[in-house]
């Protein structure tokens, strides 16, 4: 479960985001819509407490992140690229990720396994593609069994199979009853993976609910979005 | 517990802190074994040498936080290993603390290695031998540390390396401040010298453990001024 609630930022003197309030449930794949800088990098880095906000709070299964104990157990988190060393193999990167939170060592090869990163493992993550690195990205997130996912564009340098298998695993986190929050601004691919749609546009919410309510009587999400922001041209 | 395990298994399996560890350890028996000491230096004999190899526990100070900074590369140019670091953990001060803990330990053990293994190659052994190895081990920690604060300052490893390793090695800025100031022996690295060398062209003649106070305090306030910009600073 994650709540966020009348979250406020400035940057400078410029408001990044206002009055940002939504909720992703568990069970659901929740899908954070908006343009490049709308806001939504900003507020899940909130989220996870690597930014602050000056107004409102963000809550992980009721608490704000840094309340958390052993985090990687409660939410996993893909943002930019790997977050990975470039210089460490990815099995290295994954052994301290989990030594961090005291994770069994055995889990780090189980999840590698999971992401397809085997044979890839021993290998210095600057050799990995942008979408090698994205699944270790994921493995990471995912080496706490975290009843919370959150990820920042993470279809992004993904070929069309990876696209696919990366939708159908948070769909069944989602179906394992995990609450699964994800950012896009890649409209009609969102909607062929979420239930929630949270639409942001200049640092505002501008519609949430389900694609179905979001979507409305438009044909699609991406018209949806368009009359909502009346970005099209 | 956890997270010094973790930052202790990330500082040894990056390549860049090797380096530095192999640095440390072979140029002051290194430089010992091709020096002749002459009869007026021979109370340092092999102290002066393991100045030098400061630079190794100076690069293994630096690369533990650059390399949290450093960005992925063109692909993902947001990417770093930091946002990794701090959502795996709760605490920004349990992280910059396990950190710190992790980097005293290698460097104390790097500095204890390197001062036996370069005053075994020293004869006849100066005198005070253990008090002053304890004034090595401790000042290679402090200079650590010291690194590992002010790359926590600017996020970038270029500007402290060249810095520190040019005043350790080419041209000693604060040794030549104190040709300008007697304050200037007041600097954490000609302070904390007299924790271990007898002979320092230094303004001011300090005790080594008032030398090495010096030096700790410069620590305890970079390391705290670190901390709050690390606290209050966006990931």
């Amino acid at each position: 479960m994650i709540t966020v609630e009348h979250v406020g930022k400035r940057r400078g003197r410029t408001k990044v985001l206002s009055d940002i309030s939504f909720e992703a449930r568990p069970g659901r794949v929740t899908g954070f819509l908006g343009p490049n800088g709308a806001g939504k990098s900003s507020t899940l880095r909130i989220l996870l407490g690597l930014d602050r906000a000056e107004e409102g709070t963000a809550l992980v299964c009721g608490l704000p992140f840094h309340r958390l104990t052993r985090p990687l157990t409660v939410v996993g988190a893909l943002l930019d690229g790997s977050g990975a060393h470039r210089s460490r193999t990815g099995r290295a990167h994954l052994r301290w990720v989990a030594a961090s939170n005291g994770l069994p060592r055995g889990r780090v090869d189980e999840v590698l396994d999971l992401v397809g990163l085997t044979e890839a493992a021993g290998k210095r993550v600057r050799t990995y593609s942008l979408g090698m690195g994205r699944r270790l990205g994921l493995a990471a997130a995912l080496l706490g069994d975290p009843d919370v996912l959150v990820l920042d564009e993470p279809v992004n340098g993904l070929d069309p199979g990876g696209i696919r298998w990366m939708r159908e695993l948070l769909r069944e986190r989602a179906a394992s009853g995990r609450t699964v929050l994800l950012s896009s601004h890649l409209m009609g691919e969102l909607a062929e993976t979420v239930h929630d749609v949270v639409v942001i546009h200049h640092g505002r919410i501008a519609s949430r609910g389900t694609l179905a309510e979001v979507t409305g009587t438009h044909r699609t999400l991406e018209d949806a979005f368009f009359a909502l922001t009346g970005d099209g041209r | 517990m956890t997270l010094f395990h973790a930052e202790l298994r990330k500082l040894l399996t990056l390549p860049s802190a090797r380096a530095g560890l192999a640095i440390g350890l072979v140029l002051p028996p290194g430089v010992m074994m091709i020096s002749a000491v002459p009869e007026e230096a021979r109370q340092d004999a092999g102290f002066v040498q393991l100045t030098l190899g400061v630079i190794g526990a100076i690069v293994l100070g630096v690369v533990s936080t650059s390399s949290e900074y450093t960005a992925e590369g063109d692909d993902a140019p947001g990417g770093r290993q930091i946002t990794t670091s701090l959502t795996g953990t709760a605490s920004r001060t349990l992280f910059l603390a396990a950190k710190a803990g992790a980097l005293t330990l290698v460097v104390a053990v790097l500095a204890l290695v390197t001062a036996t293994l370069t005053l075994a190659l020293t004869r006849p052994l100066p005198d005070n031998t253990v008090p002053r190895v304890v004034g090595v081990v401790v000042y290679w920690t402090f200079t650590a540390l010291l690194a590992h604060g002010i790359t926590l300052l600017t996020r970038t490893g270029v500007v402290p390396l060249t810095l520190l390793i040019l005043n350790t090695s080419v041209v000693s800025v604060t040794f030549l401040l104190s040709k300008v100031t007697p304050l200037a022996a007041y600097f954490p690295d000609l302070a904390g010298s007299h924790m271990f060398l007898h002979r320092i062209a230094s303004p001011v003649d300090l005790a080594p453990v008032t030398g090495g106070l010096v030096m700790a305090a410069w620590v305890v306030a970079l390391l705290a001024v670190a901390a709050v910009v690390v606290h209050r600073r966006d990931a």
